[in-house]
């Protein structure tokens, strides 16, 4: 049994006398896709942002690698390797790309002072791996259209070497053709042998791309399973009633059914 | 966190540390005063002189700060009457705006002391130092020093009814001289709340505009007189251009013994303050307006009406008199002549 | 894979768009030409003479120092009101401390006073700005209220200073950062000053250039640089020569030359102010924090958190002690500020400053920056700072009256900030 890259084991959090995540153990291996489902206001995204380093969880403990992991700022979080793509992209839109991706690492001249040529040319060399046809380097990021400024918030999230990747609803505003561009992004990325964390609503993307799931109902865990071992619907149901199913792995929230 | 706290902590040991002013209770007349503002820095020292007059008739200091607003001065003057005062001593910040407070008081009444500036009831006694003697003064002396030329007027604030009578007194004695040509008005600005850097920028431009053909300024007091002068001193002029001012503050006595100031009208504060504790207790004490000694009926003009009022007499303070100042206590021989070279004036060696 | 996707070199035809000029700065330096043509016919010629603009550029100095820092301030979405407040209680503490304390202690007119004073001036105004600053990103009291406590607070601690006295005279060393007969540098030190800042241009427009290509960027036609070279260097060349233009007044000149034993010949002699130092001062100023607002981190930290606060957190930006720098950094420029003004007056009076926070605020918007946050520049602010001067100078040089002032000087800001809300619709 390998180590995990990740292990979130009892997480919990609350706001305001509100669980928002209730002892919540979830783990990631390289090179694998772990998806959490659940409805809106599960606790996903908050889960998640413990990890990112966003929210500081009152309970519970965060393992990298088998090592313990202090994860109190996103600047934490960004130590042990991991980066996030938001939900809500999380770009500052009044600076350009170049700009956004290197926000919090700039790179610096021997004088200190900002280096941008060497940042745009960075930023060039990975938005073309991405989005080969971007050219509005120079703009500022609220002029650029939905598509784009998802590859902007992947771009920085990929180019600092991330281990673990965490995705909140990469998919959620996007088309059919940039979809699959992000399909195939993840594929390509777990045989690089990252760890993702994948939040999203649609199930069909979700066994598509991951090899585990997760759900989660009102703070806390339903079950796990490996994607081979259920069907959509019996994930559904898990997802909509609690209810979990022979092929899964029962957590505190599932309902004795 | 913690230095969430330490900071909360810190905020609020401020506001536990705002001390609350003690009143001297006496068993005399309760006096209230309302201050339009304490911006000039001669008002506290009237302050000081009224408080200490109230305090040795016995009776009660009471006063509240409008800090220049018009419509806060009217809320400050019904506060006062509802703490029972028996005269009020009323500072104007607006002397049409604080009618109807005034009227109130009167009609309840309550005495009222117009102090220093213009408000035009009849019922209410007027205790001024005479400004439009003032502005007269002033000209005298600019005049004494250039009887011939550019005159520049920088003038108090346009809100400011005071600024009008010195306006008016200065005119009063320059008038037949600019008739008969020998004295041009070569520049005239009101100055925005008294701001002497609205007097020094007034000045530079004045300056542009006549290529420094400038011979005189009548400066409204001496804040703006610093202003004229610091505009005058780069382009070379301070000394050789009389200013006027008023107030006789330490900065402009300390010009006037060097030399870039011509005169400061002196009106002892203390002399004023005094007075109108004065004439407020014996107004408390029930006697009538007419009963005021040393008190003359005076109206501003034609069909205005006649006030009671008293008119202290100003000095104007020159380089040849100011052991005046000196030997009245009003301000310390030390800052009066520092830097002073010897020889300038005769009351600094 | 290619990298330069977007170098494709710009057309071969001279155009004006080729210039790369944004057209926001140049539509302010139009209308600023429009005021001072304007002026200059209504007063018959009185307004374009070298003693008008010397005069001019030191009047606008305080403003436009504090408007640089107002600038950082607006674009993190806040504001300040309390910097003419900062301003009073600075310039009264430095005053008394010269005119009253170091006399004592040290002696007058002693070499270092007026240091310790301009020292003193950047550190009380720092404090004061990083304490409010505290308050607004770690205690999250919005900013709106913090400087308007704050402007009551300082005023009033301005006339506790000296219970409401003015303090006069300052340090003879002091007075030239006030401008002034001794505030002016002379001819010679002008055109070195002018000359290095020819160079620096002309270096700082090749090493970019020079750097771009090397990453095969697109950069500007040949023609283009060279033609931006000669406006900048032509605008410095033409500031010098303004300012050497104007002579110091005859009868300093007079008492320079009997004290030198020089004979006094037929014409005068001209002897030029110069660069007048608060304008120096203002535009170190503004290089300065032009340099930190573009090419630091902090900088790009204050526009990123102006731009999505939440982003910046979450990007691993301290944003509170970003925060609290920026309000730090405004008040230690109203403390140059003050060391201006009161050096200036040559004196220090409780009232000084007051409605400054207005006109900074003013000079910022007109400038181009957006009370909502995320954009804003410091030429802009600076140019915007000079705009109003000018419309106020320029109105009192016509005889018009103060109420009437300043019932223009409002419109034309209701009017600029109109045309930039248009400009930004427009560019969508």
């Amino acid at each position: 049994m390998r180590t995990p890259l990740v292990e979130m084991r009892d997480i919990s959090i609350a706001f305001g006398g509100i669980k928002a995540v209730d002892a919540v153990t979830v783990d990631l291996h390289a090179g694998e896709v772990v998806a959490l489902l659940g409805h809106n206001g599960a606790g996903k995204s908050t889960l998640i942002k413990v990890l990112s380093g966003a929210y500081r969880a009152d309970a519970g403990e965060i393992r990298v690698r088998g090592e313990a992991a202090d994860i109190f700022t996103p600047r934490d979080a960004k130590k042990y390797g991991i980066e996030t793509i938001y939900q809500t992209l999380a770009l500052a839109d009044n600076v350009d790309a170049a700009a956004n991706i290197f926000l919090g690492r700039e790179l610096v001249t021997r004088w200190g002072t900002l280096d941008d040529v060497a940042m745009e040319s960075e930023a060039r060399k990975v938005m073309g791996r991405l989005n080969p046809h971007f050219r509005r380097f120079k703009e500022p990021v609220r002029a650029l259209s939905g598509g784009q400024r998802q590859s902007v918030a992947i771009a920085r999230a990929i180019h600092f070497d991330a281990k673990i990747l965490i995705m909140d609803e990469p998919t959620a505003a996007l088309g059919p053709a940039e979809t699959k561009q992000v399909g195939d992004l993840v594929k390509q990325l777990k045989t690089q042998g990252i760890g993702i964390f994948l939040i999203s609503h649609d199930i069909h993307d979700v066994f598509d791309l991951a090899d585990r799931i997760s759900v989660m109902k009102n703070g806390r865990l339903v079950g796990s399973a490996r994607c081979t071992d259920l069907t959509k619907d019996e994930a559904l149901g898990m997802i909509i009633m609690g209810k979990c199913p022979p092929g899964a792995v029962p957590g505190p929230g599932a309902n004795a059914a | 966190m913690q230095r969430r706290h330490l900071l909360a902590a810190g905020l609020g040991a401020g506001v536990l540390a705002t001390p609350g002013i003690l009143r001297a209770q006496g068993r005399g007349p309760v006096i209230g005063v309302s201050w339009s503002n304490f911006q000039e820095e001669r008002w506290k020292t009237d302050e000081a002189a009224i408080q200490a007059a109230i305090r040795a008739a016995g009776g009660t200091y009471l006063s509240a700060d409008a800090q220049s607003s018009p419509a806060k001065q009217l809320t400050d003057i019904e506060s006062l009457m509802a703490r029972g005062v028996k005269a009020l001593i009323v500072l104007a910040q607006d002397a049409q705006a604080i009618r109807p407070g005034v009227e109130r008081a009167v009609n309840e009444g309550v005495a009222v002391v117009g102090y220093d500036r213009l408000i035009e009831i009849p019922q209410a006694f007027y205790l001024t130092f005479d400004n439009v003697e003032v502005g007269r003064m002033m000209a005298r002396s600019v005049l004494a020093a250039k009887p011939e030329g550019n005159y520049v007027f920088i003038k108090g604030s346009g809100a400011d009814p005071n600024a009008n009578f010195l306006f008016q007194g200065s005119m009063e004695i320059l008038k037949p001289h600019i008739d008969a040509g020998r004295i041009r008005n070569v520049g005239e600005a009101f100055t925005d709340g008294w701001l002497p850097a609205n007097a020094q920028r007034n000045m530079e431009q004045f300056l542009t505009r006549n290529n420094n053909r400038v011979d005189a300024v009548i400066a409204a007091n001496d804040g703006t007189a610093g202003g004229a002068i610091a505009a005058l001193a780069a382009q070379g002029m301070a000394g050789s251009v009389p200013v006027s001012g008023q107030d006789a503050d330490r900065a402009a006595l300390n010009r006037v013994a060097l030399g870039t100031q011509t005169v400061s009208i002196w009106k002892d504060a203390r002399e004023l303050g005094r007075t109108a504790a004065e004439v407020a207790i014996r107004l408390a004490g029930g006697a009538r307006l007419a009963e005021i000694p040393n008190s003359q009926q005076r109206s501003q003009g034609a069909g205005r009406p006649t006030m009671t009022a008293r008119f202290l007499t100003p000095v104007p303070v020159t380089r040849d008199n100011l052991a005046v100042v000196i030997d009245a206590g009003w301000a310390p021989r030390a800052s009066i002549c520092q830097g002073v070279p010897a020889g300038r004036a005769p009351a600094c060696g | 894979m290619s990298v330069a996707t977007g170098g494709a070199p710009a057309a071969a035809r001279p155009t004006f768009r080729a210039l790369e000029i944004d057209p926001r700065l140049l539509g302010m330096l139009v209308a600023l030409g429009v005021i001072w043509v304007g002026f200059d016919l209504l007063s018959g010629g009185a307004f374009l003479t070298p003693r008008n603009l010397w005069n001019l550029s030191v009047q606008t100095s305080s403003i436009a120092v504090m408007a640089c820092g107002m600038v950082l301030v607006i674009v993190t979405r806040n504001i300040d009101l309390s910097v003419g407040a900062i301003l009073g209680v600075t310039g009264m503490l430095i005053g008394v401390l010269q005119a009253r304390l170091l006399p004592e202690i040290l002696g007058l007119e002693h070499p270092a006073t007026w240091m310790i004073a301009v020292t003193a001036a950047i550190v009380i105004g720092a404090t004061i700005g990083l304490f409010q600053g505290a308050l607004i990103a770690y205690l999250a009291i919005p900013s709106f209220i913090v400087t308007l406590g704050g402007l009551l607070i300082w005023r009033g601690a301005a006339w506790w200073v000296t219970q409401g006295q003015t303090v006069a005279p300052m340090d003879g060393r002091f007075r030239p950062l006030g401008g002034g007969i001794d505030g002016a540098i002379g001819a010679t030190a002008s055109w070195i000053i002018g000359g290095l800042a020819c160079a620096a241009i002309l270096t700082a427009l090749f090493a970019t250039r020079a750097r771009r290509v090397r990453f095969g960027f697109h950069v500007r036609p040949a023609w283009a640089e060279a033609v931006i070279a000669v406006l900048a260097c032509g605008a410095v060349i033409g500031a010098v020569l303004i300012a050497n233009a104007y002579p110091l007044p005859v009868g300093i000149v007079r008492r320079l030359a009997e004290a030198q034993g020089i004979a006094w010949p037929p014409g005068g002699i001209f002897i030029a102010h110069g660069l007048a130092v608060p304008v120096l001062i203002a535009i170190g100023v503004g290089i300065a924090m032009t340099v930190l607002a573009t090419r630091t981190r902090f900088g790009r930290y204050v526009f990123a958190i102006g731009g999505n606060p939440e982003a910046a957190e979450l990007s691993g930006v301290n944003t509170r002690r970003t925060l609290m720098l920026v309000f730090g950094l405004m008040g230690a420029l109203c403390g140059i500020a003050a060391c201006i003004s009161t050096a200036r007056l040559n004196a220090a009076t409780n009232a000084a400053g007051s409605l400054d926070e207005l006109y900074v605020i003013a000079a910022a918007v007109i400038g181009g920056t957006s009370l909502a946050g995320g954009a804003g520049t410091i030429a802009g602010a600076m140019l915007g700072a000079l705009v109003m001067q000018s419309l106020q100078s320029g109105m009192v040089l016509l005889g018009v009256d103060a109420p009437l002032q300043n019932i223009v000087v409002g419109l034309v800001l209701v009017s600029a900030v109109w045309a930039d809300t248009v400009y930004r619709r427009g560019i969508k």
